[in-house]
């Protein structure tokens, strides 16, 4: 396809490949099908999700609530995630789909799969789409840039277009109590592969008082060192029921024990009030926490990327700022 | 046996300044850093050579000419040799130029594994490993946050880290590529003796435009500043004054 093509081929179609959770479909998987709807009615194309396994009947049928067709793929000894399998698999029937536009979650899974695939098709790619709008008929896609400091827009000037929604992202568009959508199954045959995966039996990360808080103090690089988590002790014993966490770098580093790791690799928090510590908001910590009743963010960096999902936003060195207000309440 | 780590320049992001329009204030520029998960990728290549004999660890990075500090960091934690592909980085270079290019000096250079970040730490796209991997036909695991060598030295096998904590071991034959996640392991400081050394290494240069031109797929069509999604009320005053009002907003809400 000429690189300078803006409009999607016709007779395309939007091909949302959906996500496993531990239970049943991932919750991005019902923002992809949001998403697949929304661009096949801009761009004039058919929406279609697909599921993989060894056994997909039970989440197409999950995935056919959302009123589009699915395509339940089944790949024999696909019993959890394999990034080889999805590829080999899916680089057969996209093609003969037609399609136009390829969606995927942006998470561990379809970030392993989907840019090789993308390389393989010949496709534009854009990753970590948070918004997306018509501009003049051309699809705009934005995503976060420089830290979460800034915002790109980009247009695709091929097509397919593949890309990964962040999770959040589109959690408003979803939509319940529709008609099914047809299911339809597809046998495939387990493609020659390379690489050998093995799930591992799964620690139980996130700690039961964390995901109960009605308050998270939540500790970030910016404390400094362990000896100033004291402060943050303090501060979280002048609220009932609440319960110190950290990000990724605090519970690497031996401050904090990863049970207490708010993130896309830890726990999912929603408190009625989160105070940040010295967190400089990177989306794999925010995943685990935009969902908070009220946020109160503390950085001396004044463009900090968790200042734009805060209520509150305190620039000051945390110590200094810490002791200040544990002297006031 | 060889290993070859895909090195990234990025600003430190507290000393990223930009102005009402999104653009880095001329007056006070960036420090320039070893993007993070790039330097951890180094480590666990650098922790691969110190446990296994006659394993050569390259640093390769796609970038201006002002890069070359990440090849002397690289250098300086201890890599053996290496290179830099001279690009200009205005615009930044899509993804799979990126990886055409690398793919391109990679290629008949015997590297049995390749290492990249699990996302470049600014941009955070997560494309040009597994891209790599796709244009060199390698296999591929992202985020690892382990990595180990199979007694014999014909394959690596990898902890991946998913969602919620979940993990995943993938075993791959060498040649592959694995991208390196939150690994625990904390990059180490340059050494003075490696650093001293790293001055006068010579680096493999190579221009960008003597390389493949893949067509450009994706068009960016502006930069801003990101839009608040909430109130983003900002405190005014000393440490003393911000906290009163922090406390007359939580306690107005029945929070404390
Ligand atoms: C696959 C993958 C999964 C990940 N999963 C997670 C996850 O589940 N959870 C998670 O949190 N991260 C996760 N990360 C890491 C994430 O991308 C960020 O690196 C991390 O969240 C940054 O942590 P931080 O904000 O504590 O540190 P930094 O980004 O270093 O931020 C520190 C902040 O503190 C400020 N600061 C410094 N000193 C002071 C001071 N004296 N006073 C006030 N402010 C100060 C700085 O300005 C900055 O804003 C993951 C990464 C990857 C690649
Ligand atoms: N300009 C570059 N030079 C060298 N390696 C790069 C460059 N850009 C990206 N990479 C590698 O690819 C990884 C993912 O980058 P990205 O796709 O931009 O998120 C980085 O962590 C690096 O290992």
């Amino acid at each position: 396809m000429s690189p300078e093509t803006v409009v999607p081929p016709e007779g395309g179609r939007v091909v949302a490949v959906l996500e496993r959770g531990p239970a049943g479909l991932a919750p991005v998987s019902l923002e992809l099908a949001a998403g697949a709807k929304l661009l096949a009615e801009w761009l004039g194309l058919e929406a279609r999700l697909v599921v993989l396994g060894d056994q997909p009947e039970e989440l197409a049928r999950q995935a056919a609530a959302s009123g589009l067709p699915v395509m339940a793929v089944r790949v024999p000894g696909l019993t959890g995630f394999s990034g080889e399998v999805y590829r080999q698999v899916l680089a057969e029937l996209l093609p003969r789909w037609r399609t136009a536009v390829l969606l995927a979650g942006h998470t561990t899974s379809g970030l392993d799969w989907l840019p090789g695939l993308a390389g393989r098709l010949d496709a534009a790619c854009v990753s970590g789409v948070e918004g997306m709008r018509l501009a003049e008929g051309r699809l705009v896609l934005r995503r976060a840039t420089m830290h979460g400091k800034l915002v790109e827009e980009i247009a695709p000037r091929a097509w397919p277009l593949c890309l990964t929604l962040q999770p959040g992202a589109l959690a408003s568009r979803v939509t319940t109590g529709n008609a099914p959508g047809a299911v339809e199954i597809i046998e495939t045959a387990q493609p020659e592969l390379r690489t050998k995966v093995e799930d591992l039996p799964g620690e139980a990360n996130a700690d039961a008082a964390l995901s109960q808080a009605q308050v998270v103090v939540a500790a970030g690089l910016g404390v400094g060192g362990p000896e100033n988590l004291e402060l943050l002790r303090r501060l979280a014993a002048r609220f009932p029921n609440s319960a110190l966490a950290g990000s990724r770098p605090v519970c690497d580093l031996g401050w904090l024990p990863y049970r207490q790791q708010v993130g896309l690799t830890g726990a999912t928090v929603n408190p009625r009030l989160y105070i940040a510590c010295g967190i400089s908001g990177a989306r794999q910590h925010t995943v685990g926490m935009q969902g908070s009743g009220f946020i109160v963010a503390i950085s001396h960096d004044p463009q900090a990327a968790i200042f734009n999902l805060a209520d509150v936003c305190v620039v000051d060195d945390l110590p200094a700022f810490l002791q200040a207000f544990l002297d006031l309440i | 046996m060889r290993i070859l780590v895909c090195c990234k320049q990025v600003a430190e992001p507290e000393s990223l300044l930009l102005d009402q329009q999104g653009r880095p204030d001329p007056g006070v520029p960036a420090r320039p850093k070893l993007a993070e998960w790039d330097a951890r990728a180094l480590e666990e290549a650098l922790v691969l050579k110190e446990s296994h004999p006659g394993v050569e660890v390259w640093a390769v990075t796609v970038g201006p000419a002002e890069a070359d500090a990440v090849l002397q960091r690289a250098l300086g934690m201890g890599a053996d040799q290496a290179a830099h592909i001279i690009a200009s980085d205005d615009p930044p270079s899509r993804p799979s130029g990126i990886a055409a290019w690398l793919a391109e000096f990679a290629r008949g250079r015997g590297f049995d594994l390749i290492l990249c970040g699990v996302m470049s730490e600014d941009a955070m796209q997560g494309l040009v490993g597994p891209m790599l991997a796709e244009v060199l036909d390698l296999p591929c695991a992202t985020g690892a946050v382990s990595l180990a060598l199979s007694p014999d030295n014909t394959g690596v096998r990898v902890e991946r880290e998913m969602e919620g904590g979940r993990r995943q071991a993938v075993e791959l034959p060498l040649p592959a590529l694995v991208t390196v996640g939150a690994s625990p392991r904390q990059p180490r400081y340059p050494s003075l003796s490696h650093l001293l050394r790293a001055k006068k290494a010579p680096r493999l240069r190579i221009e960008a435009q003597n390389l493949a031109q893949t067509p450009t797929r994706e068009e960016r069509r502006g930069l801003s500043l990101p839009q608040r999604q909430r109130a983003g009320l900002r405190l005014a005053g000393g440490s003393a004054e911000k906290a009163a009002q922090l406390r007359a907003i939580l306690e107005e809400r029945s929070l404390l």
